[in-house]
């Protein structure tokens, strides 16, 4: 049978260690469906096809501070904030409210009009319009701690695809099929009738489908269209003031910014046009609409922008989350300029058991149990060495209900195996070398849904996170786990905790939650030990050492710190660190580091990853300075031995493996490295538009 | 003289019977609802002119003596028979529509009948709890339902029981499903003009700064089945072609 894929699983000898490399994780992110921008909060919402929500901190790196796992059949197709509230409304007909500090919604409400397509709320943040399935426009009363049915607009023959509140809150513009509607917000009454041309030759006999609409302060509508159009429109007199045909395809999403000066709007060609409200001549009387930027950074449809102050924001089906800075907003070659893209997850979904050999996979819906390959002989660095044993997937478990995997964790030793979604918890034990798996069915009332798990060093505990940045303890026993207690943060930790880290000689457990809190605990006492002080960027990674029981925690910003646990202040390296600064090619990066672990046999190395690289710094050696060269551990191997030693400095980087998804070390001193080439990712995404280009 | 005579008087004869049943044929088709066409009488008239003409000259025997009266009855006689048949007629479908008004009827009646037992089961659902009547709720056979109701006719009348369905709000996930095909006609549909990542990847591979094949040539484990069926036929190609020459 030739299903079955083939795993790659390649050993090679790189430096003094061998190194797994491992390419069966089939790991594919959702598509990007919409998002919404908060400009007081700094955060972006952003929506994916699988339901799953996750919130960026575009003040902290970008970094994706909170992921709210999918729901089958959620279907959301648009989102809105209310204050720091968040919204979202879907096919299913739900207007759903999220719950940001338990990662879970609050709670839904039915629209009753069938499928949902469009949310917006007014400029007071009182009223929610949702546009819908059967025609009505559905007003809802943002009350203190629910939304309440207001009334329905003049209900409309044909579905309700986009919505927009005009500034004052009086009128809303509604895209249709081949037509706008204005609607006069307090009578409920449709005022005027917008009619959208269909496109011209094979698309007259389709229905134009206006995808989206903005209402600006002046009155003027803008929509975009299936037909690949941008219409400007007089919204008081009803009547087309201009058509930009900017696409052969659909134009499907549109973002204006907050002063209105700008627009953007997404095509199905991959492309953002940019519009801006200039006027042609000097002394600044008759402005227009001027088309003037096109951004080509997706290579597939593009369904969600947000324009904020100085960047415009865009996703689509590539999966991929561009921020493209404007070049009017910010200084040019900087840091803030260059262009961001999030195309993997800010957080780990491999779990490496180093006693077993196990990998864990952790995918929305069911979960992947292998065991890696073994291979004998040594070669040359660089080298591969030749496979004894290939890697095989032991288990494959599905979860159970609707709702998506929320995190995962293997224990060590591979014989424990517990995942949670936000309604249900399961812990499982694995027999005979992980491959025969039984439920324990006896957990305690306090286990709860948890937003992240650990297991001890000895396999003998397990540790989730609950609400309020508290941290659930159970004894790991068959057939009935135990409850050791609940380790409380001091009191108003009300943000979710998202990285938990357990010492190896099982005495403490670090946790770091989203407020950039990081609390230790001594788990003999089962008590608060210490708080690290509060750094302003969130902990991206973090791990205790073995042996000298420091903390190393790494941020979004790229800034390291190591905290001894034992003298509650920051290591005398740390403060080096600090004082010389950063090497700047280190801080530019633009991937956090999610994996941060260390090596037995040398207790100088901490080894740390992010998506391009990763790095092992030798706090023995010197801190590298502003004017070395960061990456120099190519130029290291060219140079004679005794050379070597003046020129290396203490972090060494390897940039031969990407993407990377994990970076663990075994017991047996290997390496593991667990790679997601994007090309994979790439080659299963949904059909592009066909373009004709010149000799092809 | 008296043969022109008789020969006029034939002729008028059958002339007048002639006219006679044209226009008793013109009442019977009014009475049957048909047009009476001027211009046929005309034609036929003219017709009939032809016709004297031919009798008078291939007629050797003598005129049969038809008089008005005997004319007169065979007209009404067969007025009488063509308004019959249409009797006939209009009585035989009539009788095929009753028929077929009752069997509709009837089946109707059956249908019915289920409808009145899940009445009787509505009203009465408040009294009792009954396990088994929930079980027996599910709306999969009519039939089913209608054989339980009459083998515990009593009990279930009176029994406190919920009916259910089968799956949640299925209406809902009609509709999601119909929203979901409609975004996805419209995006991926026909007249979408869409290509594969295949195409454009090798495209890129094609025009980018380092050229290289298309990407089904450069990826080892792209479409796995598709060349793992070339290299197989492939094969089986090369051993036919050994066996002859063998």
């Amino acid at each position: 049978n030739l299903n079955v894929p083939k795993a790659r699983n390649r050993k090679i000898q790189m430096g003094e260690f061998k190194v797994h490399r491992i390419r069966f994780f089939d790991y594919m992110p959702s598509a990007i469906r919409a998002m919404a921008f908060s400009t007081r909060t700094e955060r972006l919402a952003l929506a994916r096809a699988d339901g799953a929500l996750e919130i960026f901190n575009f003040s902290d790196n970008y970094f994706q501070e909170k992921v709210l796992p999918g729901h089958d059949g959620r279907a959301v197709e648009a989102l809105c904030w209310v204050g720091p509230r968040l919204f979202s409304a879907g096919l299913n007909g739900e207007i759903t409210e999220y719950d940001l500090e338990n990662l879970r919604p609050r709670y839904t409400v039915d629209a009753y009009g069938g499928p949902i397509w469009t949310i917006g709320v007014n400029s007071q943040g009182t009223l929610l319009a949702v546009g819908c399935e059967d025609g009505t426009v559905k007003m809802f009363e943002v009350l203190k701690e629910r939304i309440q049915f207001q009334r329905n607009l003049d209900r409309q023959r044909g579905r309700i695809i986009s919505l927009s509140w005009h500034p004052s809150g009086t009128l809303i513009a509604a895209g249709m099929m081949d037509m706008i509607r204005i609607f006069d917000a307090e009578t409920g009454r449709a005022t005027h009738r917008l009619v959208v041309d269909r496109g011209a030759g094979a698309s007259k006999s389709k229905e134009v489908v206006v995808w989206s609409i903005a209402f600006l302060s002046d009155y003027t509508i803008i929509s975009s269209d299936s037909a690949g159009k941008v219409q400007i429109w007089d919204g008081l007199n009803g009547t087309l003031i201009r058509t930009h045909l900017i696409t052969k395809w659909d134009v499907l999403a549109l973002s204006v910014s907050q002063d209105e000066s700008s627009l953007v709007a997404g095509t199905s060609e991959g492309t953002v046009v940019q519009f801006q409200f200039l006027s042609s001549t000097v002394d600044r009387l008759d402005k227009d609409w001027v088309r003037t930027r096109t951004f080509k950074n997706h290579s597939h449809d593009v369904r969600a922008l947000a324009h904020t102050e100085t960047a415009v924001v865009s996703g689509g089906m590539d999966t991929q989350l561009v921020v493209r800075p404007l070049l009017d907003k910010v200084e040019k070659n900087t840091r803030e300029s260059a262009i961001r893209k999030v195309s993997f997850p800010h957080r780990s979904l491999v779990c490496c058991a180093k006693k077993a050999g196990v990998l864990l996979f952790q995918f929305p819906d069911h979960l992947e149990l292998w065991r890696l390959g073994e291979s004998d002989g040594y070669g040359k660095p660089g080298g591969s060495l030749p496979v004894k044993r290939g890697p095989e997937k032991l288990i494959q478990l599905k979860r159970k209900g609707e709702d998506h995997i929320c995190c995962s964790a293997l224990s060590p030793c591979g014989g424990w195996l517990a995942y949670s979604t936000v309604t249900s918890f399961r812990l499982y034990r694995l027999l005979n070398g992980s491959i025969s798996i039984c439920k324990v069915s006896k957990l305690p009332k306090d286990l709860r849904p948890a937003h992240q798990l650990c297991f001890s060093t000895d396999s003998s505990k397990l540790f989730a996170s609950s609400s309020n940045s508290s941290v659930v303890v159970v004894a790991l026993n068959e057939p009935e786990c135990k409850y050791l207690g609940t380790l409380k943060a001091k009191y108003g930790c009300r943000q979710p905790v998202h990285l938990l880290s357990a010492s190896e000689n099982g005495k403490w457990l670090a946790t770091a939650n989203t407020d950039c809190e990081v609390h230790v605990y001594n788990l003999d006492k089962l008590k608060l030990h210490c708080t690290v002080p509060v750094y302003g960027s969130c902990p991206t990674a973090m791990a205790i050492h073995p042996t000298t029981s420091n903390l190393v925690v790494v941020h979004a910003d790229q800034q390291i710190f190591e905290y001894s646990l034992v003298k509650k202040e920051y290591t005398e390296w740390s403060r080096r660190l600090q004082k010389q600064g950063l090497h700047s090619l280190w801080l530019e990066r633009d991937t956090p580091i999610t994996h941060v672990t260390f090596n037995p046999k040398n207790p100088a190395h901490i080894i740390v990853q992010d998506l391009f690289m990763f790095c092992i710094i030798d706090k023995s050696l010197p801190l590298p300075e502003a004017k070395n060269v960061l990456y120099n551990q190519m130029t290291l191997r060219s140079l004679p031995e005794p050379d070597r030693v003046l020129h290396s400095h203490g972090f060494k980087i390897c940039k031969d493996f990407q993407h990377l998804l994990c970076v663990s070390l075994l017991e047996d001193h290997s390496l593991v490295v667990v790679e997601r080439p994007l090309l994979d990712i790439v080659s299963q995404l949904p059909a592009p538009v066909r373009q004709k280009k010149f000799a092809t | 003289m008296q043969g022109g005579g008789r020969v006029r008087s034939r002729s008028l004869s059958v002339t007048m019977r002639r006219s006679a049943m044209t226009l008793q044929n013109n009442m019977a088709k009014n009475q049957r609802g048909e047009a009476a066409p001027s211009s046929r009488m005309t034609g036929r008239e003219r017709q009939m002119g032809g016709f004297s003409l031919l009798l008078e000259s291939s007629d050797d025997e003598g005129p049969e003596e038809v008089t008005f009266e005997d004319s007169k009855a065979d007209a009404r006689r067969s007025m009488k028979r063509a308004l019959d048949t249409a009797r006939r007629e209009k009585e035989l479908l009539k009788e095929k529509r009753r028929k077929r008004q009752e069997l509709f009827q009837e089946q109707k009646k059956r249908k019915l009948l289920s409808a009145e037992v899940l009445e009787e089961i509505d009203s009465t659902k408040q009294e009792q709890s009954h396990v088994k009547a929930e079980e027996e709720a599910e709306p999969e056979e009519v039939e089913g339902r209608k054989r339980n109701w009459k083998q515990n006719a009593a009990r279930n009348l009176k029994g406190n029981y919920t009916v259910t369905t089968v799956k949640q709000s299925t209406l809902a996930s009609s509709q999601l499903k119909a929203a979901e095909d409609f975004l996805h006609s419209r995006m991926y549909g026909p007249g979408s003009r869409r290509t594969t990542s295949n195409e454009m990847l090798s495209l890129e591979n094609k025009m980018g700064k380092n050229k290289s094949a298309a990407v089904q040539f450069v990826k080892k484990n792209w479409a796995c089945q598709k060349k793992a069926k070339a290299e197989k036929l492939k094969k089986t190609w090369i051993h036919m072609q050994q066996i002859p020459s063998s």
